[in-house]
């Protein structure tokens, strides 16, 4: 007893209780809903089953009435566009700008830095400025449009099926653009000067230096960034309940936010479980990217 | 050009996107302070001219935005207090040490870090509401906040704790620390500032926490902000300016700490997301 209690105060049993701890921890809160999840996808889950613990297995039936569903398709194929379009524009701002404040001149990182207050704001917040701003009739971005004379009338972004999708896509892109210019920001500085010094003296012009130095050197950091991306995309959640709640009639409706519909909506939790299934299965995936791209690090 | 004309024309190009990307807090800022009529004016005015300072009284009063700020108050400090308690001797135990555990346990926390809350959030309802946890809601959501975002303050603060030098800590072991002694007397301390500006980052993340509140607490007197916002915004509203008064309290307080901090918030994301 005494020889535990002293390695516990002065040796290996101190580290082993400071990891394990924590780790029950997110074993109780994570690892469990993430096996439990699981479980409910297989089984039939109504109001009345809701409290207890032994409900039927049904098999794949979810999964298969999941997939025999017609909003299934068009929701799938919104959550690949949202996700591909978000990443694209986030990635291209972020870029441009990142490689804008490269260019060393003083106040540069501190008005860099402040870009981030996007990310830092709670995005039911964001949600509602951009909905303010994306509003039909009175909306500041249909003035700007037609000022500019980009459109004649104006574009109703929240309730034309055409255009609900990309209100939520412009608010992500607004959302994540500056997480994205700070981390390629990083990568950028990481870059030895003198690479730049050597090519030039060889008169390699600005396109070329960009094209043989700056994307293969920053390789595995934009590697990271997009599977960054695609994991943040797969959580956004805030900008659907604030802008569009999904609607209409699906048109702006993504898994991650279809899920939560099921469940808190219509009160079908097996079904909400099995596209939580789906959909873990896929950021799991993309963050196993993200972990080898960042290997080097972890290992320290 | 002269150096200084560069940097001075640099500066305001910077200056000019910087304005570009800030147009939609800007825009929350003065669509507060407009009235109904102006507010629905076309052209819209980028200036307002009879500002209504009333109005954050106004909204502070009838949508009770008090309760709804302490309830956000509430959760996450009790998220960031676990978070704190747990997470730091976690992420110390990961940088100390560099082994095939190490690997694994590294490992494990970076794929828990990426799990989506509103996926997430359905067998942790039915979890919770069969062990009872749902009749203390604000304690399910800390609890449910705690273990989201605990993975990235481990990420942060491991990155902290690895430019502790090892060597000040064996020094005091030599001169009869115990462990307990020497992680609270010197490791902390030096890890201190990290420590503290992840913990004040994760504060915001949980300030402003949306799915797992709305999905668990059904009593409005136990709902933090950013579901009372929510419910303020219906599908045909046309408050807006009290809706943008209610943001404009809600997020001036995160944009206040955030740009007094900012040079420090920046470095340890970065340092903690990749390198």
């Amino acid at each position: 007893m005494k020889r535990i209690l002293s390695s516990v105060t002065d040796g290996k049993g101190f580290d082993i209780g400071l990891v394990l701890l924590p780790l029950a921890f997110l074993f109780i809160m994570s690892g469990l809903p993430l096996v439990y999840n699981v479980v409910m996808s297989l089984q039939e889950v109504d109001m009345f089953s809701l409290g207890s613990f032994s409900r039927p297995f049904v098999g794949l039936k979810n999964y298969v009435d999941l997939f025999s569903q017609p909003e299934t398709r068009p929701i799938l194929l919104n959550t690949a566009l949202f996700v591909s379009a978000s990443i694209a524009g986030q990635f291209v701002i972020g870029f441009g700008l990142a490689l804008f404040f490269w260019m060393n001149f003083p106040g540069a990182s501190w008005l860099r830095g402040l870009f981030l207050v996007s990310w830092v704001m709670p995005g039911l917040v964001v949600g509602a400025i951009w909905n303010w701003i994306l509003s039909g009739d009175f909306g500041v971005l249909n003035f700007l449009l037609r000022e500019m004379g980009v459109t004649d009338g104006n574009i109703f972004w929240r309730s034309d099926p055409n255009y609900s999708l990309w209100a939520v896509i412009i608010a992500n892109i607004w959302l994540g653009t500056s997480f994205n210019m700070i981390l390629l920001s990083v990568g950028l500085s990481g870059i030895p000067k003198d690479l730049f010094e050597a090519a030039e003296l060889d008169g390699a012009n600005a396109f070329q230096r960009f094209w043989t130095i700056t994307l293969p050197m920053m390789r595995s950091t934009i590697g990271a960034i997009i599977a960054l991306g695609l994991i943040f995309t797969l959580q956004q959640f805030d900008l659907f309940a604030a802008i569009t709640s999904g609607g209409p009639n699906n048109a702006s409706n993504v898994t991650q936010y279809w899920a939560w519909d099921l469940s808190f909506r219509q009160y079908d939790f097996a079904k909400g479980a099995t596209i939580s299934v789906i959909m873990i299965v896929f950021v799991m995936l993309a963050s196993v990217v993200y972990v080898r791209s960042t290997r080097h690090e972890v290992r320290g | 050009m002269s150096d200084a004309f560069r940097n001075r024309l640099m500066f305001a190009a910077a200056l000019v996107l910087a304005a570009i990307y800030l147009f939609p807090l800007y825009w929350m800022y003065i669509t507060a302070l407009k009235t109904g009529s102006a507010m629905f004016a076309t052209p819209p005015k980028f200036l307002p001219s009879e500002p209504q300072w009333g109005i954050y009284e106004f909204v502070w009063q009838s949508r009770n935005m008090g309760r709804y700020l302490w309830n956000s108050l509430v959760i996450a400090s009790g998220a960031v207090s676990l978070i704190a308690v747990l997470g730091v001797g976690c992420a110390y135990v990961l940088a100390r040490y560099r082994n095939v555990w190490v690997d694994v346990g590294l490992f494990l926390i970076l794929m828990l870090q990426v799990l989506p809350a509103s996926l997430m959030v359905t067998p942790i309802f039915v979890g919770f509401s069969q062990f009872g946890l749902l009749d203390t809601p604000r304690l399910a959501v800390t609890l449910a906040i705690a273990a989201k975002s605990m993975p990235f303050f481990v990420v942060l603060v491991r990155a902290t704790f690895m430019s502790v030098p090892m060597e000040l800590e064996e020094a005091a072991l030599v001169d009869g620390n115990s462990r307990i002694g020497a992680f609270f007397n010197i490791v902390l301390p030096l890890a201190r500032n990290g420590i503290l500006v992840s913990a004040i980052l994760i504060f915001m993340q949980a300030f402003g926490e949306f799915v797992y509140s709305k999905s668990m607490i059904q009593a409005v007197e136990l709902q933090p902000a950013s579901v009372g916002l929510n419910s303020f915004m219906g599908p045909n509203t046309n408050e807006w300016n009290n809706i943008m008064a209610y943001a404009t309290i809600y997020v001036t307080p995160v944009l206040a700490v955030f740009v007094l901090l900012q040079r420090r918030i920046v470095s340890g994301l970065t340092s903690g997301a990749l390198k």
